[in-house]
């Protein structure tokens, strides 16, 4: 479980969404780490490889199942663990692998009752997916078909901001899937690159259609973010969708 | 998987941890496995390739020697500076997670640092799958507010004058750092140096290995 979030933060600040979170003591560093450490954690990468044609085919729509566990089935059994519980979630959401299938079969292996084993799924724990308007999102545009699976997109319209402007990104309002990271919203920071454009995953992840948008790097100093204590001599940079931004005023 | 009761444990004890096993990932996981299978949805041979490939065949060497390739040849440098696609595009370099790939060289006065505080992106066909360290909570928290402690804690310090970048990856752009060469490597041919490629320079939570520890 993580440490108590920063009484600061926005109550809407959701479990997954950690940048500047207060309380985390040192990095589990280890240089020579192998990307497996358990066999669990080999079967559960395969498995999902196997499946992710039945599940999770939209762009943002993984991730945002992992924002929608509850607190202790994301953080407990680390990044194979929250993926684990998250693919349970899907599974039981497209209808291949019911919930009181999965507790029978727990039942049976870890010999306790399905209705213990069922107390134990993060099914009922996860959120549902968020109802968002489409209204207010931006909206739909068509671009040619892309020749493989890609989320980039050509966009004919020009992009709105250009490098050395300042911008702000508000805070979302929606609930859902938004890529962009709390500690940001609200401050100005400055575009420094444009990168290819891309589906919109705030509107692919609830299945609202593509909506595609410029992306652009954007860079704060690190002072802008985090105060006057913060290290005078450090920049974050972040990649945010053009409907999250605005011109900064008096930017 | 069977409790016998052996042992003399009591029922309570029993309870406890056979409700702890249905929470195990290790249960779970074999579960659904068995049942995706029965159904025919998923396939155990395709699974086992997934991991064989991904545990195998991809790992931080990929990037390690264009990262080298790059030290000996500066034209090459500038193109993965400029335009990383088109580069990796003429090596054949394709995979998972590397769309667009942004290249962040470190150089005297700026070191470069990748990060995903919102879920853990990585380029995977060129680093292999991320690290747990990576991942956790701790760095995701607070590479962003306190980079120069948190690279200090790890191994790295940087001279104060040093200017910090940190790339947190939240569209799908990924990041790859072009550590600096280190000094004394001179007329080394590519292998030897991509051996001085560690995973650590390339997110960028280290420098290039010292040539003198090879």
């Amino acid at each position: 479980m993580p440490p108590d979030a920063d009484e600061s933060a926005p109550a809407a600040r959701s479990v997954h969404d950690l940048g500047g979170a207060s309380g985390y003591g040192p990095v589990p560093h280890d240089p020579d780490e192998l990307p497996f450490h358990a066999d669990w954690e080999r079967r559960v990468f395969g498995l999902l490889g196997a499946v992710t044609a039945s599940t999770a085919r939209r762009p943002g729509e993984f991730r945002y199942v992992l924002e929608r566990l509850d607190a202790s089935d994301y953080f407990d059994n680390g990044y194979y663990g929250r993926w684990l519980a998250g693919f349970e979630v899907l599974l039981g959401e497209y209808g291949l692998i019911g919930p009181d299938e999965v507790s029978s079969a727990v039942a049976r292996r870890a010999n306790v009752t399905p209705e213990e084993a069922a107390g134990a799924s993060p099914v009922q724990r996860a959120a549902p997916v968020a109802a968002r308007d489409p209204a207010a999102m931006p909206p739909d545009r068509p671009t040619p078909e892309p020749r493989h699976r890609t989320v980039r997109r050509e966009l004919a319209d020009p992009p709105r901001f250009s490098i050395g402007e300042r911008v702000v990104a508000p805070a979302s309002v929606q609930p859902g899937h938004t890529r962009l990271p709390d500690y940001v919203a609200g401050k100005q920071g400055t575009v420094t690159k444009l990168h290819p454009a891309e589906v919109l995953p705030d509107s692919t992840a609830h299945d609202l259609g593509e909506r595609p948008q410029h992306v652009y790097c954007v860079g704060y100093d690190a002072q802008t973010l985090w105060g006057n204590e913060a290290d005078p001599n450090a920049t974050v940079h972040v990649d945010l969708y053009e409907c999250y931004l605005t011109a900064a005023e008096g930017g | 998987m069977h409790d016998d009761h052996a042992g003399g444990s009591s029922h309570g004890d029993h309870d406890h941890r056979n409700r702890h096993l249905a929470s195990s990932p290790e249960i779970r996981v074999e579960a659904l496995e068995d049942l995706l299978v029965e159904r025919g949805i998923a396939d155990r041979g395709r699974i086992d390739a997934i991991i064989e490939r991904f545990e195998h065949d991809i790992s931080p060497m990929i990037g390690a020697r264009l990262v080298a390739q790059a030290w000996l040849d500066p034209g090459l440098r500038q193109q993965l500076l400029i335009d990383a696609d088109a580069v990796l595009a003429g090596m054949d370099i394709r995979g998972a997670e590397i769309e667009h790939i942004e290249v962040k060289a470190n150089e005297p006065g700026v070191h470069n640092v990748v990060v995903c505080t919102l879920c853990s992106c990585y380029p995977w066909a060129l680093l292999g799958l991320p690290p747990n360290w990576y991942k956790s909570p701790e760095y995701r928290a607070r590479v962003v507010r306190e980079p120069r402690s948190v690279l200090a804690e790890m191994g790295l310090e940087l001279d104060p004058s040093t200017e910090v970048r940190v790339w947190d990856s939240s569209s799908e752009t990924r990041f790859l750092v072009l550590p600096e060469r280190p000094a004394g490597t001179e007329g080394w041919p590519v292998e030897r140096l991509a051996d001085l490629v560690t995973r650590d320079s390339m997110i960028g939570v280290d420098r290039a290995a010292d040539p003198g520890s090879e």
